[in-house]
């Protein structure tokens, strides 16, 4: 575990550093009211951010990723479409509703249009569209349908949307659908994928398995298109 | 002593990051109840990885508050008081590679491309082929807030070309390809790369600051798609190149 940490810290000190010497030069150089203090902050804060960021993925590795791997390959044990069909929806909706990213844009969207777009609302609405998403990724696996089909199917209905919806709605659906897919959201649902296709035989983890995170950023575009439908 | 505000509202982060994970322990603990019955040190190494997992998410969104966040909204406010403000575009270009380069939740991405596809699809060639989508993407956010083009057109465009793409790409390269539009738009692109945004058009002036810094966002989501479709049809005429070869 230790090692893992040491491994993981080098590795995205060599990501992060780039971009904090960007900044640091940029502000240095050429933002005038730059003081020291903002800089030893700055500097503190990148530091959390690293190590942060180290601590995290070895926590996922060995806590999220496994939990994900175990439910995901006792899904389609159980025999039971219904059940599976249960289970995969509240995956996607659970971990969506405590996706962080997700109530940070929630939070924005509701100052900015001014209390008419309600928080929870939105966080039910976008939960919603994952659970579903994710349940019909499962699905799709089970089942062999392709993801081509599937991605032209649901995109060609955002189009669709595109023309009836309020255009007020149209950047929040997108960023909607792509702030679903956060931290938690990521690994979780990646290896709910992964179980359940190792456990199926004669799928392919590599065609198979991924593919659940962008069927799931279609659900919240579509639900909170319909969301402003249904308002105007 | 100067006062440094590094601790301040972490209670809240606390708080926040708890209620995130929470609902997924007790998902867990009841699958674990009814039908997992995994063993019990096997569990607490589990909840080991909880505890590191909830450690981390705290220091990475304070930190991004007190260092990120405020940084993201100077640079931005400088860049719009520029007279020569073309000088966004190469500028933005920059920004979302490095970001995106910088971005955990790509990371995971890559490392399980990597993995399952047992080093068939380098996980270092998403890296970069996702960090040049979002690059052109905060190119493209800019541009819209400096000439004010519309962002509809330019949407359904783009979903049109995704659907054309895929077509032609290798279809093991579909499901990253999408999974990576959801991946590119992580914490790090959410908070700083719109942070920057709304400090450009807040000081450009004229401009609805938050409307455009959601469509940039909008943009992240859709370039790693193309990208890596792209990428997949590259790797498709590879292939068959080696079959003619043997």
């Amino acid at each position: 575990m230790l090692s893992d940490f040491k491994s993981q810290l080098r590795e995205i000190s060599q990501a992060i550093v780039p971009i904090i010497l960007v900044i640091l030069i940029i502000h240095t150089f050429f933002i005038p009211d730059f003081s020291i203090s903002n800089a030893v902050l700055f500097i503190i804060g990148s530091i959390m951010v690293i190590v942060g960021i180290a601590l995290f993925l070895v926590g996922v590795n060995i806590g999220l990723i496994p939990i994900g791997n175990a439910i995901g390959s006792d899904i389609p044990r159980s025999g039971s479409i219904p059940l599976i069909i249960m289970t995969a929806f509240l995956f996607g909706f659970l971990a969506t509703v405590a996706e962080p990213d997700v109530r940070v844009l929630s939070d924005m969207i509701q100052t900015i249009s001014e209390n008419s777009i309600e928080r929870l609302h939105l966080i039910m609405v976008i939960s919603v569209g994952v659970g579903f998403f994710v349940a019909v990724a499962i699905l799709r696996i089970i089942y062999n349908v392709s993801l081509a089909y599937l991605y032209t199917g649901g995109y060609l209905l955002v189009l669709m949307f595109l023309f009836v919806a309020p255009p007020d709605y149209v950047p929040i659906a997108f960023d909607a659908g792509g702030v679903t897919t956060g931290p938690i959201t990521v690994p979780f649902i990646l290896s709910l994928g992964i179980g359940v296709t190792s456990i199926l035989g004669g799928r392919s983890a590599i065609s198979d398995g991924f593919g659940l995170i962008g069927l799931a950023s279609i659900g919240p575009i579509l639900g909170v298109l319909l969301m402003g439908i249904v308002a105007s | 002593m100067i006062y440094l505000p590094i601790a301040d509202n972490i209670d809240h982060v606390i708080v926040d990051v708890i209620q995130a994970l929470s609902p997924l322990v007790l998902f867990f603990l009841i699958m674990q109840v009814l039908s997992l019955k995994l063993p019990k040190n096997y569990v607490i190494n589990l909840f080991k990885g909880l505890l590191i997992t909830l450690i981390g998410m705290v220091l990475f969104f304070q930190g991004i508050k007190i260092a990120f966040l405020p940084a993201g909204q100077r640079i931005g406010e400088f860049c719009g008081s520029i007279e020569a403000t073309w000088i966004l575009i190469p500028f933005g270009f920059l920004l979302g590679f490095l970001t995106t380069y910088a971005e955990p939740a790509v990371r995971v991405l890559c490392y399980q491309v990597e993995t399952s596809s047992n080093g068939y699809i380098k996980g270092s060639l998403i890296l970069y082929a996702l960090s040049f989508g979002v690059a052109i993407s905060v190119s493209l956010g800019m541009i819209r807030i400096l000439y004010g083009f519309p962002f509809l057109p330019i949407i359904i465009c783009g979903y049109l070309l995704v659907l054309i793409l895929l077509r032609m790409t290798d279809s093991d390269f579909i499901g990253i390809a999408f999974d990576s539009g959801g991946v590119a738009t992580g914490p790090m692109a959410v908070t700083f790369l719109m942070a920057f945004a709304v400090g450009v058009a807040d000081s450009i002036g004229g401009r609805d600051p938050f409307l455009d810094g959601f469509g940039m966002i909008s943009f992240i989501a859709l370039t790693p798609i193309l990208m890596l479709l792209i990428v997949g049809i590259i790797f498709k005429r590879k292939k068959k190149e080696m079959y003619h070869d043997s």
